[in-house]
């Protein structure tokens, strides 16, 4: 039972993190229509920056609120120095680029920050609850997890949902012309967009990295598990990115626990092929005679 | 209709282009092959000459009148680089300490570092440099079981001598006839796990044991050794994949089965992962760690900013965790074999702190030098071999138990001992014991090698 309940909790939030970053893919996707592979590298970077900051002596928010800051800014400079001058050309040509700069990146932050493992503090606790004999696995830092992810579910929605800029972006990346045409600024929202989605991604890393060991290649497993949850929910809605993010969370972690930990991509796999046989067009598409 | 043919079109054009693509990559070949049959042919005739004296040296690949060349390969970057990347180091010291003082035989080593960042296919690239462009003499120390798995073959096949593997994988030493040129070094993983598990089946008798191994010959070997003595207080095994680090589902999994010790034979990271799920889930259990993972400063490092203040030495979170030596680490300055480390590295290091990973370079390093001794004052690669194979079980060194080298068993150091932590530092529960692979009985050792003394000059003599 006490396994049980471990191994459930310890996948939500690991599903919670997938989930962070399924929703900046899919934000990225929803703003541009192209899947930035650089996606977990770019978070990185900004982690570090964090970690600088912290190590320097000051207070973990500051830290937070920097890698956030810093994750905008990046997220605004690659898309006007790298991406711009790719938007015109086919969509395979910027998912390409973005390949590119996951090498890039890494080789700079392992020239910069080094290569080894560094520990990264946790603003709240690390020890999980106790109710009487009953371990909860969850720590205070866990907690803060689910909350952070969930909010900024609710805030896309409503961005996407309920705002003109959310309209405009959703314009801008679906028919550019049109969009042009109808008098939506359709470069600077595509700025926002990416703007916007590393932000994202930076908090997905923050969330990842609290109470854990950093290296350059941290997040490199959760860039192939945070795509297929991105895949499950239909890459186009934040809500099917989080409900994703946690069926392979918890999936996978009852795969590690009760099977094996060398079965978890392949687990993963099968999930991916099972919904995508299912349903072609993920969990939560509403337009599935969409063509792209 | 049309585009069928417009497609077998494009089809022809590509193939044509492919067809182009062989033809020039296999011109390519042919000229290189030239070129490298031109270079070996000027490279007999250099070495075929007669010779000028009985048993020069001078044909020896890697070996010159005033040099030895030597390398490896070793991760300096990726996720073994921490702790790994500093052995090296040691090596290097050690080396300029000797070349300083005269060499060996009047020659001066020189050893080439390549960085494979623990990825076997780069190991085998960069075994190739070493091999076929540095010339390298022998190989000495490659670092890793799955990296030096991928060149072993290579290496025997062009008869390069392969010494003293950091890994503790049975594959170096056992089977001295399929890898003549290749030899252990440190005690190999079933030696550990076996003492490992006699102390818990003698001192814990009603002890749930629980195993957390990493999912290859490390995790393997290790598990054969302990399950000879613990195999029905096993309760629990766990393996990790290296590389996924959310290892909450295994640790949940041992607490599920009410272990009241682990047994881990993981790396360093990983010590320090699972002390942090242990905390988040409430797993209060004692600990093993094998030697590989238990280095307390740098786990201690990894884990101090997780204490929250409570505890300001970090090494000192390991504290009562159960580990094995078999080489006098930096917790013992006053040790004589220490205390000439910290000469060397204080003179040749170049600034920066001594590191237990360090003195296991320096170590291997002496091993070397003592190797190379033996060989004689014209060695050769077949040379060095019988010299390790005759001698290398004599050899005196900083090393807690005797080498097993012989003809027939190219396995390194023959034991070790049980110790606990205690504020970074090692208390010895056990005396040096020292068993072989297989069924070999464990005996407490009596050869004495725990209480050698290097020698006055810190190098070790012709004799050895």
């Amino acid at each position: 039972m006490q396994q049980f309940l471990t191994t459930a909790l310890s996948g939500l939030t690991q599903g919670m993190i997938f989930a962070a970053f399924a929703l900046a893919l899919v934000l990225i996707w929803r703003s541009t229509r192209i899947v930035n592979f650089a996606q977990a590298p770019m978070a990185m970077i900004t982690v570090y920056i964090a970690l600088v900051i912290i190590d320097a002596g000051y207070s973990y928010w500051l830290g937070f609120a920097a890698a956030l800051l810093s994750g905008l800014l990046l997220g605004a400079v690659v898309e006007r120095v790298a991406v711009r001058p790719v938007e015109d050309k086919p969509h395979i040509n910027a998912v390409i680029l973005t390949l590119g700069l996951f090498i890039v990146i890494h080789a700079l932050a392992a020239v910069i920050f080094g290569s080894r493992y560094r520990s990264f503090p946790a603003p709240f606790g690390l020890s999980g609850f106790k109710v009487g004999d009953m371990n909860i696995a969850l720590t205070g830092f866990g907690v803060f997890s689910i909350l952070a992810v969930l909010a900024v579910m609710l805030l896309l929605v409503l961005l996407f949902r309920f705002t003109n800029v959310g309209l405009m972006m959703r314009a801008s990346a679906f028919n550019q012309e049109v969009a042009r045409l109808l008098g939506v600024r359709v470069t600077r929202m595509l700025t926002q967009g990416w703007a916007l989605a590393a932000m994202v991604g930076s908090l997905s890393g923050l969330l990842i990295a609290g109470g854990n060991l950093v290296h350059p290649s941290y997040m490199d497993s959760v860039v192939v598990f945070g795509f297929v949850a991105a895949v499950l929910g239909g890459l186009d809605s934040p809500i099917g990115a989080v409900v994703g993010g946690l069926i392979l969370g918890v999936s996978l972690s009852f795969v590690s626990g009760y099977i094996g930990s060398e079965v978890v991509a392949l687990a993963a796999l099968v999930i991916l092929m099972v919904v995508l046989l299912v349903r072609p067009g993920g969990l939560f598409s509403h337009a599935p005679a969409r063509r792209v | 209709m049309a585009s069928t043919s417009l497609l077998t079109r494009k089809q022809q054009i590509t193939d044509r282009k492919g067809e182009q693509m062989t033809t020039w990559s296999r011109r390519v070949a042919s000229i290189t092959s030239v070129l490298m049959a031109g270079a070996m042919l000027a490279a007999c005739g250099a070495g075929g000459r007669p010779d000028e004296g009985e048993g020069s040296s001078a044909d020896v690949v890697g070996v010159t009148e005033d040099t030895v060349k030597i390398g490896a390969h070793f991760p300096l970057t990726g996720v073994a680089a921490p702790g790994y990347s500093e052995i090296p180091s040691g090596h290097k010291a050690y080396y300029d300490y000797v070349n300083a003082n005269g060499g060996v035989h009047g020659r001066k080593i020189e050893f080439i570092v390549r960085d494979d960042a623990y990825d076997p296919t780069k190991t085998s690239q960069v075994t190739d440099e070493l091999v076929l462009s540095d010339e390298i003499f022998a190989m000495v120390g490659g670092l890793g079981t799955p990296t030096h798995s991928a060149v072993v073959d290579f290496l025997n096949g062009e008869q390069v001598p392969d010494l003293f593997v950091s890994s503790g994988s049975l594959q170096w030493g056992d089977d001295v006839e399929s890898k003549p040129h290749t030899f252990g070094w440190q005690p190999d993983y079933e030696t550990e796990g076996k003492i490992v598990g006699q102390w818990i089946s003698q001192n814990m008798p009603n002890a749930r044991v629980g195993l957390f191994l990493q999912d290859d010959d490390f995790g393997e070997d290790g598990e054969k050794g302990v399950r000879q003595y613990l195999d029905d207080q096993v309760v629990a095994t766990e393996r990790y994949t290296s590389g996924n680090t959310d290892v909450a589902p295994q640790i949940a999994a041992l607490q599920g089965a009410n272990v009241d010790i682990v047994l881990g034979f993981n790396t360093p990271s990983y010590t320090a992962l699972t002390q942090l799920t242990a905390q988040k889930l409430n797993f209060d259990t004692k600990w093993f760690y094998s030697n590989v993972g238990s280095d307390p400063e740098l786990v201690g490092s990894l884990l101090a900013r997780f204490s929250e203040g409570a505890v300001k030495d970090g090494s000192s979170l390991l504290d009562g965790v159960l580990t094995t030596e078999y080489i006098p680490g930096v917790d013992t300055p006053d040790d004589p074999w220490v205390k000439l480390w910290q000469q060397v590295w204080d003179e040749h290091g170049g600034g920066a702190e001594l590191t237990n990973y360090r003195v296991y370079g320096l170590s291997q390093a002496y091993t070397f030098v003592q190797a190379l001794q033996a060989a004689g004052p014209n060695p050769t690669r077949e040379g060095i071999v019988e010299a390790i194979e005759q001698a290398g079980a004599e050899f005196d060194g900083p090393a807690l138990a005797p080498f097993r080298y012989s003809g027939d068993s190219h396995m390194g150091i023959s034991g070790l001992r049980v110790s606990e932590l205690k504020d970074g530092k090692a208390d010895a529960l056990t005396p040096v014991l020292v068993t072989d692979i297989g069924d070999a009985p464990i005996t407490e050792d009596n050869s004495g090698a725990g209480n050698d003394r290097p020698p006055e000059d810190g190098i070790p003599d012709a004799e050895g």
